[in-house]
């Protein structure tokens, strides 16, 4: 079994998450053949729009932004043993929450102020949409697999009904919340038109890997992850730490949300719904749960998310073409890691 | 008495036959889980499984016109991802959590991924024969006549695994040999009984009913496929399976109790009640939770939930 332990331990990280990437793409493309398409002209499309093309190149770092910040914080949840599906939940209430918000503060704020303002309420939004299933299975057991995934379909609708209703904006037809204009939205690195989230997502990333390497909270975590039942016999405080990596884990969310609303979009409309929730689960494992090794995997999967949907579009490939290459990849991944453990034990 | 125009004891028929109906993929799902968790395995790829028996079964049923054959690849469907699931959880002893999501993540993406590429997204119906079974005089009864004995023959055979599933775990020897494999997979062993044979053959069994569960909704009731279209009933079924502590019996109760709360969006729409949709679209989910916090106390998971089997470790 692959066991947390068993993952932080080994020390060839990249090998078998490498192999594991290699074996999907493989896989993929084998169901690209079977269904009368060219393997060899999609991957090639894949690269040419998601990595070698400037304007692609420069989506797929600002997808970065979020994948990276959703990633770490669902690592407080993963590594402290807890299962949170509900990622892709606490995503749109985030970006609703501070599409309507900034959407009603632009022009009475400073630009600066406004996107805190912004931010903040996502993240909040995010850690209180999680604050339900964190005191369920803190408190009463409850199975958190299955109180997250709920969470999602209710969040789905309510944000469906949210924005066709009480939050739309007034004058305009399609569901959506009140325009951010360009200026206010987030600035860009110089010399680029990627928004700061970038910056963000590395920052969130150095705070996990700070949290787990050097403070008592984040070591507790671990030791939650590897032992439940000793965390509570050494007396951890296991309630709330259960609850805060819930709350650290939707708030992530929630920000790349809301970073998503004031970076990309301006505005928060019925048709978001990212499905980050199984990216960063893939992510999560390829970096084998650990923090800084998510930044070189994210950038690869950016690339693929934003090369793929290019592909898609080209070359009349379907686009949940990647999707199944997360899925197949969580699964070569299981398999890799139990390959390597079989040779180590040999 | 009428509401609207609509007599009460007509609304109440089609309401209870309708629950009825949406009931059959959540308890076909949900005993079958039932069977896997008795067994050990906690099978999280059964919202996959449960839609790629939909779009299988979809797909055989619209080349063919059958709904045998239809139903006979959603089964297969259920089947296939399921000694996938085996092979990683029984035989390479893999986290059971992460290639239950890997399934239904890989599930969710290939059902779409075929379904746009064979149908390029049209809304295609298929054409099979689910005339009702008329039972004579019983079917005049009021309210409930029409629920139990005017339904399509499939809808029959469903209900009838309930009793079947209920005789086989707890009546045979290879029921006790699968609720051994959860609680006691080392009492199993030492009677000279394989513990991977027997988890295999329940994921088998939870998995061809997850696909059964998926090809009824899809060929059987609605007739059209759409991507996603099981929008988690198949984890749904696994809740139900845990607050019905495992047996099908209460698995059945608890299927009804969420049919009928789909079926009231339903019926309130033809009463011309202005409700949101998406507020009664919210109904199923929001039960969910309620019922585990109410029940979460009296259930007890089988001792070796989602734990491999290893001979000779403690």
């Amino acid at each position: 079994m692959i066991s947390r332990i068993t993952l932080q331990t080994q020390r060839s990280t990249a090998t078998s998450s490498v192999l594991a990437v290699i074996g999907a793409c493989l896989a993929g493309a084998i169901l690209l053949l079977l269904t009368g398409h060219n393997p060899w002209t999609a991957y090639r499309l894949i690269v040419e729009r998601g990595l070698l093309d400037w304007d692609g190149l420069s989506e797929s770092l600002k997808k970065m932004a979020p994948l990276l910040i959703i990633t770490a914080g669902l690592l407080t949840c993963l590594r402290a043993g807890i299962w949170n599906i509900g990622i892709d939940g606490q995503v749109v209430i985030g970006a609703i929450a501070c599409g309507v918000v900034a959407g009603e503060l632009v022009g009475d704020l400073p630009r600066a102020l406004l996107l805190i303002t912004g931010a903040v309420v996502g993240g909040l939004a995010g850690s209180l949409w999680a604050l339900g299933p964190a005191v369920l299975t803190a408190r009463f057991g409850l199975n958190e697999i299955i109180t997250t995934i709920m969470m999602n379909y209710l969040a789905f609708n309510l944000v469906s009904w949210l924005v066709k209703g009480p939050v739309k904006a007034p004058d305009i037809v399609t569901a959506q919340t009140k325009q951010i204009p360009v200026q206010d939205r987030l600035p860009d690195l110089p010399y680029t038109d990627i928004h700061i989230g970038l910056i963000v997502g590395v920052i969130a990333i150095i705070v996990v890997w700070l949290l787990f390497r050097e403070t008592v909270p984040g070591t507790m975590l671990d030791v939650l992850g590897r032992n439940r039942r000793a965390a509570k016999h050494a007396g951890l405080p296991v309630t709330r730490l259960i609850i805060g990596a819930f709350l650290v884990s939707g708030g992530a969310a929630g920000l790349a949300g809301a970073i998503d609303v004031l970076g990309v979009f301006g505005l928060f409309k019925a048709s978001y719904q990212p499905g980050y929730g199984f990216v960063a689960f893939a992510l999560a494992y390829l970096a084998r749960l650990r923090s800084i090794a998510v930044i070189p995997f994210a950038a690869f999967l950016s690339v693929l998310v934003i090369g793929g949907d290019a592909m898609s579009r080209r070359a009349d490939v379907p686009s949940d073409f990647v999707p199944v290459l997360e899925g197949l990849m969580l699964l070569f991944f299981a398999l890799a890691v139990w390959f390597e453990g079989r040779r180590s034990a040999a | 008495m009428t509401i609207n125009g609509v007599s009460v004891v007509d609304f109440a028929a089609v309401l209870l036959a309708t629950g009825l109906l949406r009931a059959v993929p959540l308890v076909v799902a949900g005993i079958g889980e039932a069977v896997a968790e008795r067994a050990g395995l906690l099978n999280l790829g059964i919202e996959g499984m449960m839609l790629s028996g939909c779009f299988f079964g979809f797909w055989a049923a619209y080349e063919t016109d059958s709904l045998l054959i239809g139903m006979l690849a959603a089964v297969g469907a259920g089947l296939v991802l399921a000694l996938l699931f085996g092979w990683l959880a029984i035989t390479l002893k893999i986290d059971q959590i992460l290639i239950g999501l890997a399934i239904t993540i890989a599930g969710s993406g290939l059902t779409g991924y075929l379904f746009r590429d064979q149908f390029g997204g049209r809304n295609v119906a298929v054409d099979v024969n689910t005339s009702k079974i008329h039972v004579p005089w019983l079917k005049e009864i009021p309210v409930i006549g029409p629920a139990l004995f005017e339904q399509q023959p499939l809808f029959y055979v469903s209900w009838a695994l309930v009793p079947i599933v209920a005789w086989v775990l707890f009546r045979t020897r290879f029921g006790l040999q699968v609720r051994g494999a959860g609680e006691a997979p080392v009492a199993v062993d030492a009677a000279g009984v394989s513990v991977e044979r027997v988890r295999y053959a329940a994921i088998a069994i939870g998995g061809a009913l997850a696909g059964f569960a998926g090809g009824f909704l899809c060929v059987a009731d609605v007739g059209i496929f759409t991507t996603n279209m099981t929008v988690g009933q198949g984890f749904i079924a696994l809740a139900l399976a845990m607050v019905g502590n495992w047996s099908p019996w209460r698995i059945a109760v608890g299927a009804i109790v969420f049919g009928l709360l789909r079926s009231m969006g339903d019926g309130l729409q033809i009463l011309g009640v202005n409700v949101r949709p998406e507020f009664l679209a919210m109904l199923p989910y929001l039960g969910v939770i309620l019922a585990m916090v109410l029940l979460a106390g009296r259930t007890r998971l089988p001792a070796a939930l989602a734990t491999p089997y290893r001979r000779g470790a403690r």
